[in-house]
């Protein structure tokens, strides 16, 4: 399959063409400075964000505060004692539960969506997108009502189901990026080698698409890593450490960064900023590590091309 | 075709209608705890505006939220969209190499963070910021209705403005990497050839790029639409919920977000208050599901070199 679209050209972005004299100038002026101020606002906001959590978290920061759990601690503790380690624990294994269904699902929707010839994949497309818009309480309630239908416990197992359809639809949208990436014509030549569709999958379109499989994991992981509403519906929350995913109830960051807020006293505030710097940290190095891989990606296929 | 691709073509179109079970499912799962609602609460459920559980009868209605939540979507997507147009039309026009690479990297890590995180900033660090910007829109303005107040309301926060703003924070790369995707595959032959002719810059923007994109840019609006309709945690710390319908006071503290109100009854819900609250969720759901798939279909419309 042929690229459709025209070959790039650089856009002419030379300052020359816009002179700001006169009054065709000065309309110039106006879209090119406000445009400028608008998205400079966009960023301070950004800007603000991260750096009240890095400034107020890093009050918070110390080496107990990232492995100590908080059993026996009240909202007024002392900043020396307690911390998030139960909660580190706590989303790490929830978000992998999540992952162990949603990586190959979401990469098997990928694969239909295109290999399959059917007429139904247009309608596939269209439902795996509008389930990337599906609200995380809504998910929450989901597996509320199914906890209340079996009658069953809350426990971290529900959370990790609660995530999974947030995470789903991410996963599949990068990985058939991902995908779409690999030239047809390797496929087709390890069909005509003989190779059955799977093998041609596995042995030549898989290693090929690796990078991006695992840019689609990552991007993955860091949009259910800090989700809150669906976690504080269908778990508990426990002040200590509980790896157990099917009894009792378990600790993650944004839980626990929503019961300090909730809290409101100043060094329990304090801790949410701690939580949520931890947290901060986690989606970043998830994004960045995303963001590397796929600038690679497009260098080599540059280079491969020229 | 052989046994092994049997199964595997097998295996994956059955990934591909899970989508569409999973769709039922949560469907099925929440009309069936929300049915016994409906049923007591009838159509009132969706415009009254009582939520009242004590022992003789249970009345609830979500009017308030639900039309907060739109209020405030609104009010999100009026704030967002000049400027996520405004940061496309940046990266795209303005910015050379490196820092558009930059400039969409940043927009990208907006969208990955948290809401608790946004909800956080935004109560503890935003609000007293907005509070300032609304005093001064209350002090000059206020006799325009949707900026006055009642009598005795004497601080500003907690207001669907601010609630708006934050909104606004989460849905802007939404909006702006749709519109960034659609301009950076614009027509270069157009533009030139209005160049050309002698337009302008902004001639160029307004009467060129502007109509021929505008479809593409009201899908990524809606998409976002759909996302600040959906917004629960952020929301339940800088609004003060209230079932006392706020028609267009924008700046006075009391309004209604619909899935933030689930969180904020959720804890200590009744039975039958528990059967309420999945109806308010699936009101959501059905909201958001329709916005979204009408937005996706604009988008993709509007991106034919992404098939």
């Amino acid at each position: 399959m042929s690229d459709p679209r025209p070959a790039k050209q650089p856009w002419n972005k030379s300052s020359k063409l816009a002179s700001f004299k006169g009054l065709r100038g000065f309309s110039d002026a106006v879209l090119v400075f406000g445009s400028l101020l608008l998205a400079a606002a966009v960023f301070s906001l950004l800007l603000s964000v991260l750096w009240s959590v890095i400034s107020a978290g890093s009050g918070a920061m110390s080496a107990e505060f990232l492995y100590q759990n908080n059993r026996y601690i009240s909202t007024t503790t002392s900043l020396d004692y307690g911390g998030v380690g139960h909660a580190i624990l706590g989303t790490l294994e929830l978000v992998l539960l999540a992952t162990a269904v949603a990586l190959p699902l979401g990469l098997a929707i990928a694969v239909y969506l295109t290999q399959s010839q059917s007429k139904l994949r247009n309608l596939v497309r269209a439902i795996t997108q509008a389930l990337a818009g599906l609200p995380s309480v809504v998910s929450g309630l989901f597996v509320l009502s199914i906890i209340s239908f079996l009658d069953a416990q809350k426990s971290g197992i529900f959370g990790a189901v609660a995530l999974f359809p947030l995470m789903l639809p991410t996963v599949a949208r990068v990985a058939e990026e991902a995908l779409r990436l690999v030239p047809q014509d390797l496929r087709l030549a390890a069909l005509g080698l003989g190779a059955p569709n799977y093998r041609a999958f596995f042995q030549v379109i898989l290693p090929a698409a690796k990078t991006g499989i695992i840019t689609a994991l990552l991007l993955g992981l860091a949009r259910v890593v800090g989700e809150t509403a669906p976690l504080i519906l269908t778990i508990q929350a426990n002040e200590g450490t509980n790896l157990n995913p099917l009894e009792g109830g378990v600790a993650t960051l944004p839980t626990y960064i929503y019961g300090f807020i909730s809290a409101g006293y100043a060094s329990s505030i304090t801790r949410a900023w701690g939580a949520s710097l931890v947290l901060l940290i986690i989606v970043g190095i998830l994004f960045v590590s995303a963001r590397l891989l796929t600038g690679d990606k497009k260098k080599k296929k540059s280079k491969g091309s020229k | 075709m052989s046994r092994g691709d049997r199964l595997f073509f097998g295996i994956t179109s059955s990934a591909a209608y899970f989508a569409f079970i999973l769709v039922g499912l949560i469907l099925v799962f929440l009309i069936a705890q929300a049915w016994p609602a409906i049923q007591e609460q009838g159509f009132a459920f969706v415009y009254g505006d009582k939520w009242e559980v004590t022992e003789e009868k249970t009345i609830l209605q979500i009017g308030p939220m639900l039309y907060g939540s739109i209020l405030i979507a609104l009010l999100g997507v009026l704030i967002a969209t000049p400027m996520a147009i405004a940061t496309a039309y940046m990266i795209v026009f303005i910015l050379k190499g490196g820092w558009a690479k930059l400039a969409t990297n940043l927009i990208d890590l907006l969208a990955a963070l948290p809401s608790v995180i946004i909800g956080l900033w935004g109560v503890l660090v935003f609000t007293p910021i907005a509070q300032g910007w609304a005093e001064f829109l209350h002090q000059y303005l206020g006799w325009i209705p949707l900026f006055a107040t009642d009598k005795g309301t004497t601080s500003l926060n907690s207001s669907p403005f601010i609630a708006g703003w934050i909104v606004a924070v989460m849905i802007v790369p939404i909006i702006t990497s749709v519109t960034r995707e659609i301009f950076s595959q614009f027509d270069r032959e157009l533009v030139n050839g209005a160049l050309a002719l002698g337009a302008t810059r902004w001639t160029v923007f307004r009467r060129v790029i502007l109509p021929t994109t505008s479809g593409g840019i009201t899908g990524g609006v809606l998409l976002g639409l759909g996302r600040a309709i959906g917004e629960t945690v952020a929301i339940y710390y800088v609004l003060q919920l209230s079932m006392n319908i706020n028609l267009f006071q924008i700046l006075e503290p009391r309004g209604g977000a619909i899935a933030s109100w689930i969180l904020s009854r959720f804890g200590e819900a009744t039975d039958k208050e528990f059967h309420g609250l999945m109806a308010a969720g699936l009101v959501i759901f059905i909201t958001t599901l329709i916005i979204n798939l009408i937005a996706n279909v604009i988008v993709n419309k509007a991106q034919p070199w992404r098939k």
